[in-house]
């Protein structure tokens, strides 16, 4: 990331520096002035060479005069994050007034696509039956989110230890097959941890969510001929009617569910938790491709993106769930704006600011903002690949 | 305190059982009756013990976290989001629905009631009430795909907002208020018809003075309904009005995405991440109850009204009385 | 039905004298103008003492007043064509794809959504699509069976005691119980499901009954699932069903309160002077008087419990793709299913999910509107309570 810094024009710096009341807080105005110093100290060449290559963020960032109200809806994990940007943007920008709604991935879509929405918020990228429909959709990778796999289960000694669970394992527990959390297959991947003999009662979600879909992959993946073939990864899924198994709406009420059920398995979307672990829920170390058991963390969420950096193509489409670096945690996802044709010029260029504001590491993506809800920044190749598409956005 | 009221026979019946007390098979007889009139009482119990449960609790749930903020901010607002776009959306939704409900439902009711021949009537009636047993999913569906979203080539492409709300819900009331305006048009005596038309008072008129005005208050009865049923109704708003953090009275193509109301917010917040969420949303279903027994009571004051303006005491209505 | 007549024909004889006697009813008419009455009573204070010009443009409008409420009246009938001919339009390829299968099948599948689209009898649809609505139908009915099941006998039990035993006054603050609970919006029933209904009968009604139900046919429903007999948080039919309950239980008991009070005393007073004690009464006289009209009462609760959603999508856990298996067990009902689905519905590019959305609605609309219409028809008196019955209040 500070290789980057100085590429950045120093008009654009001048103005961040300005931005003192945003509530990137202190953090952004220190990396600002930073920013300002390297830009002057460091050589000319440097930023001349990588800039050729990249986007430049001023030219996307260019923030209306008259007011512009930008509406969001859709993917409820990246709604908070959403509502905070929100906020920090009017501060900054008063003309730019931006509206996110929740409403889920698919609502997301839908009105990305039929131009209810200004920015659709979704969890998956866009499938080819969609793109084919809509072809001026675009999907662009606004952060890095993960899922985590929490459970209920009570008087796990040695006390504090998280669970280690595989692909495989989850998978016989959402189809029934596993009925009890002192199991054979799940005590066999935690030697030395006594586990009672609660019941599991596996919860998924009701709504269509893009979490459902990363889930699904995830066992899909870790298990194909268990999983996979029988229950394709989606939105929906139709969830086998494992005994205990029980359904809720939202990753909220997935908690709320789960922390009410004794013995409950659930996937649950990184920004909540902070919320399951004040339920008292703990979460899994999940088995990645490698073998090795990962906890979700700002260290093993990088790690898995890092390793898609290089190969994410330039239609942000690709799918990071159980990859191949060693240590990364193996259910990790790009939330994506979905942006079609914006209704007038106004409502395009203010998009495109919103946009390149929040893929800004000294901007949306800057911590002060994503540590709250346990998000992690795009990697530079993949800003520049999201600058790329937001630049296409057109009126 | 009712259900012991309603266990004890009354005197009079106490004689009866007196007098009744020769016929043979007595004592089993009067434990039938007994035992009817328990469990009776019981069903009393079952109906009014849910009823407290549900009002004291959401209230109470309501109040144990209750922040005035909760009435005083937007949910849009950074430091301490609050429903007062929720609860201003929601009278805003209830003032259309009633106005254009009413509209329509009063119109309607006044003919059925004055107008319409028998024949018609039984298919109007019949198409009032089929309307009135439409899951109301069922017009929020059809809100949606048809004014929301739009078919191709009817133009209508509405997007959220409060037109769309307005038109489904209000086709939601109209059966409610055309029923309720021709019952209380034809509670009116038929006498100040005939009494008007000797007279030579025009139509209008008798419809005015001699009609309408008795049966205002049982009109407006109907009306409330309409504005409890519209401040209640969920599932045809999420997809019509469908909600924003702001305060917001877009009518179509909302540049917020939708208007906000109170019961999305039961409906949705307990879904949010964080724990004040859950607390609007305890709030937004105190606030509802609150709405509703406020509605309820006023209805109540009219249907009295309504007994006022009953045949039995016709000095109500000036010049015809005493 | 004969006043009904008569008054239908004597307005219209009124309008027709108004048109010639027009000019002389101006007289009393400025007399009345001093009442407030409301709605049109600036209209008739207006009418005191003003020109010519405006008391003909008065007239006028009350001579098109009859023309002008007719189109308002045909507003019930247009939108319940819109709404059928919206639903069939959207259902048509769904219709097509799914076939009769449809009634029979368990399975709610887009099929690969991240795959290609393939085309099947001109209906576009991805890979593996499967829709079956026969779940849903399961659950509507299930649940709407527990809360008649048990909200007719006591709703009628409550209207006799409200009829035959209480004072007026305490009835008259039963009859403000049963609107208070037809007037509480289903999203408040729904949270207290949720909070408190659900994980109370959880932790002490549920696992008593779940674990001791021997395990043989019908006792089964009430059994645990698999071998610890888990019971879940109250997020199954039997939560959902008890709360429909209290939802139709006003509607039930109001109505049949208004029907027992039209029972003719006489009739009831002669039983009782034959020597009957009141129960006797009420089963011979008074509940055969009005039996046709309960039957039509609960046929009125039950298209509301089957319309019910918000509810239902709160509570029921909202299980797709198979059928509940016991009263611990999620579900999933019509409506419930097109409110929570209808979002997931609008990703899938070939619309074949909205389309299958509307097909079951449709499903819905023809049982709940069977029903209301059986409804309709067994209580045809028109009951006069001001509770507009049928739905939330």
């Amino acid at each position: 990331m500070s290789t980057r810094r100085p590429t950045l024009p120093l008009a654009a710096t001048r103005r961040r520096k300005s931005r003192l009341l945003g509530p990137a807080g202190v953090l952004s105005v220190l990396t600002a002035g930073a920013l300002t110093l390297a830009a002057c100290s460091s050589s000319s060449s440097s930023s001349t060479t990588s800039t050729t290559a990249a986007v430049r963020l001023s030219s996307l960032e260019k923030w209306p005069t008259t007011p512009v109200s930008v509406t969001e809806s859709g993917s409820t994990l990246l709604q908070p994050l959403f509502a905070a940007w929100a906020n920090a943007i009017h501060i900054s920008w008063p003309t730019v007034t931006v509206q996110p709604a929740g409403g889920g991935s698919g609502q997301g879509f839908a009105n990305a696509a039929s131009g209810i929405s200004n920015i659709g918020g979704s969890d998956p990228y866009l499938s080819q039956a969609q793109l084919a429909q809509y072809p001026a959709l675009k999907n662009i990778p606004l952060a890095i989110s993960a899922q985590q796999v929490n459970y209920n289960v009570a008087n796990i000694t040695p006390a504090g230890t998280h669970l280690k669970l595989s692909g495989k394992v989850l998978s016989a527990m959402y189809q029934g097959t596993i009925t009890s959390w002192n199991d054979p297959q799940i005590t066999a991947l935690n030697p030395g941890v006594t586990i009672p003999s609660t019941p599991v009662a596996a919860i998924h979600r009701s709504d269509s969510s893009g979490d459902t879909f990363l889930f699904t992959s995830y066992l899909a993946a870790a298990d194909p001929t268990g999983w996979g073939t029988k229950y394709p990864a989606n939105t929906t899924e139709q969830w086998p009617n494992a005994p205990g198994s029980a359904a809720a709406q939202g990753n909220g009420g997935m908690v709320t569910t789960c922390a009410a059920t004794p013995g409950c398995v659930a996937y649950i979307g990184i920004s909540y938790l902070d919320q399951a672990s004040q339920s008292k829920l703990g979460y899994a170390a999940l088995q990645n491709k490698s073998g090795n058991y990962e906890l979700p963390s700002v260290t093993t969420v990088s790690a898995e993106a890092a390793g898609f950096a290089n190969s994410t193509p330039s239609s942000g489409a690709i799918s990071m769930i159980y990859g191949p670096p060693t240590d990364g945690y193996p259910i990790v996802n790009y939330e994506y704006a979905i942006v079609g044709k914006q209704p007038d010029a106004a409502h395009a260029q203010a998009v495109k600011a919103v946009l390149a504001w929040a893929v800004d590491p000294n901007g949306g993506n800057a911590p002060s903002f994503l540590d709250n809800v346990h998000f992690v920044a795009l990697p530079t190749q993949v800003e520049q690949i999201a600058l790329k598409l937001i630049s296409k956005v057109t009126s | 305190m009712a259900a012991t009221t309603g266990a004890a026979p009354l005197p009079t019946e106490a004689t009866t059982f007196t007098e009744r007390s020769r016929s043979a098979g007595l004592g089993r007889r009067k434990m039938k009756n007994a035992l009817l009139w328990g469990s009776c009482t019981i069903a009393l119990a079952l109906v009014v013990s849910p009823l407290l449960w549900i009002v004291i609790g959401v209230i109470a749930k309501g109040v144990s976290h209750w922040q005035w903020s909760a009435l005083t901010h937007d949910h849009a607002s950074a430091s301490s989001p609050g429903l007062l776009n929720a609860v201003i959306g929601t009278f805003t939704l209830m003032a259309g629905i009633v106005v254009i409900g009413g509209v329509i439902g009063i119109a309607g009711g006044i003919y059925l009631a004055e107008y319409c021949p028998e024949g018609k009537g039984k298919l109007l009636r019949g198409a009032s009430e089929v309307l009135s047993g439409v899951p109301s999913i069922v017009l929020g569906y059809v809100g949606f795909i048809a004014l929301v979203v739009g078919f191709k080539g009817t133009g209508i492409h509405w997007s959220f907002g409060l037109l769309p709300a307005w038109i489904v819900v209000a086709v939601l009331v109209v059966p409610y208020i055309t029923k309720s305006t021709e019952v209380a048009i034809r509670n009116v005596p038929t006498a100040y018809r005939e009494g008007a038309e000797s007279l030579g008072l025009s139509s209008g008129f008798t419809l005015r003075k001699l009609i309408l005005r008795p049966a205002l208050p049982g009109i407006v009865t109907g009306l409330i309904f309409a504005a409890a049923i519209s401040v209640g109704e969920t599932a045809p708003l999420i997809y019509t009005a469908h909600w924003s953090d702001h305060t917001n009275f877009s009518l179509i193509h909302s540049a917020f995405g939708g208007v906000g109301y109170l019961t999305y917010g039961v409906f949705e917040f307990l879904n949010e991440p964080s724990a004040h969420d859950h607390v609007l949303a305890n709030d937004a279903a105190m606030m509802l109850v609150v709405i509703v027994l406020l509605l309820i009571v006023v209805s109540r004051v009219l249907v009295s009204l309504t007994q006022r303006y009953s045949p039995d005491r016709p000095q109500r209505l000036g010049r015809s009385g005493k | 039905m004969t006043t009904t007549s008569e008054r239908s024909r004597g307005p219209a004889s009124s309008l027709l004298a108004g048109k010639a006697v027009g000019s002389s009813s101006g007289g009393p008419g400025s007399g009345e103008g001093q009442g407030s009455a409301g709605g049109w009573g600036s209209g008739g204070a207006g009418w005191e003492g003003s020109p010519p010009a405006s008391r003909q443009r008065w007239w006028r409008f009350e001579q098109m007043l009859p023309r002008g409420l007719t189109v308002a009246v045909w507003i019930p009938l247009l939108a319940i064509v819109l709404l059928v001919v919206v639903l069939v339009v959207k259902a048509v390829p769904a219709i097509r794809f799914n076939g009769l299968h449809f009634f029979t099948s368990d399975a709610w599948s887009t099929g690969n959504a991240f795959g290609s689209v393939v085309t099947t009898g001109g209906v576009r649809h991805f890979v593996g699509a499967s829709y079956g609505v026969l779940p849903l139908v399961v659950g509507t009915l299930i649940s709407s069976a527990i809360a008649i099941a048990l909200a007719v006998p006591i709703g009628v039990a409550t209207a006799l005691v409200i009829v035959e035993k209480l004072p007026m006054r305490v009835s008259s603050g039963v009859g403000f119980c049963l609107e208070v609970l037809a007037g509480v919006p289903s999203a408040v029933y729904g949270i207290w499901g949720v909070l408190t209904f659900g994980p109370w009968l959880a932790h002490h009604i549920d696992g008593p009954i779940a674990r001791n139900m021997p395990d043989v046919p019908v006792l089964r429903w009430f059994r645990g699932a698999g071998p610890h007999n888990v019971v879940g948080q109250g997020h199954d039919l039997l939560t959902g069903g008890l709360i429909l309950t209290v939802m139709i239980l006003p509607i039930i008991a109001a109505t049949t309160r208004d029907l027992l009070r039209q029972v003719p005393r006489a009739t009831v007073e002669g039983a009782t002077a034959l020597g009957l004690t009141d129960a006797e009464a009420v089963n011979t006289v008074t509940l055969r008087w009005v039996r046709s009209g309960i039957i039509g009462a609960s046929m009125l609760g039950l298209g509301r419990a089957l319309g019910e959603t918000i509810m239902v999508a709160m509570v029921g856990g909202a299980l797709l793709g198979s059928s509940p298996h016991s009263i611990f067990s999620a579900f999933n009902t019509i409506a419930a299913a097109i409110v929570t689905q209808l979002e997931a519905a609008l990703s899938d590019p070939t619309g074949l999910q909205v389309g299958t959305l509307a097909e079951i609605a449709l499903v819905l609309l023809v049982i709940s509107l069977a029903a209301n219409v059986i409804a309709r028809w067994l209580v045809q008196r028109g009951v006069g309570t001001a509770l507009p019955v049928g739905r939330g209040i």
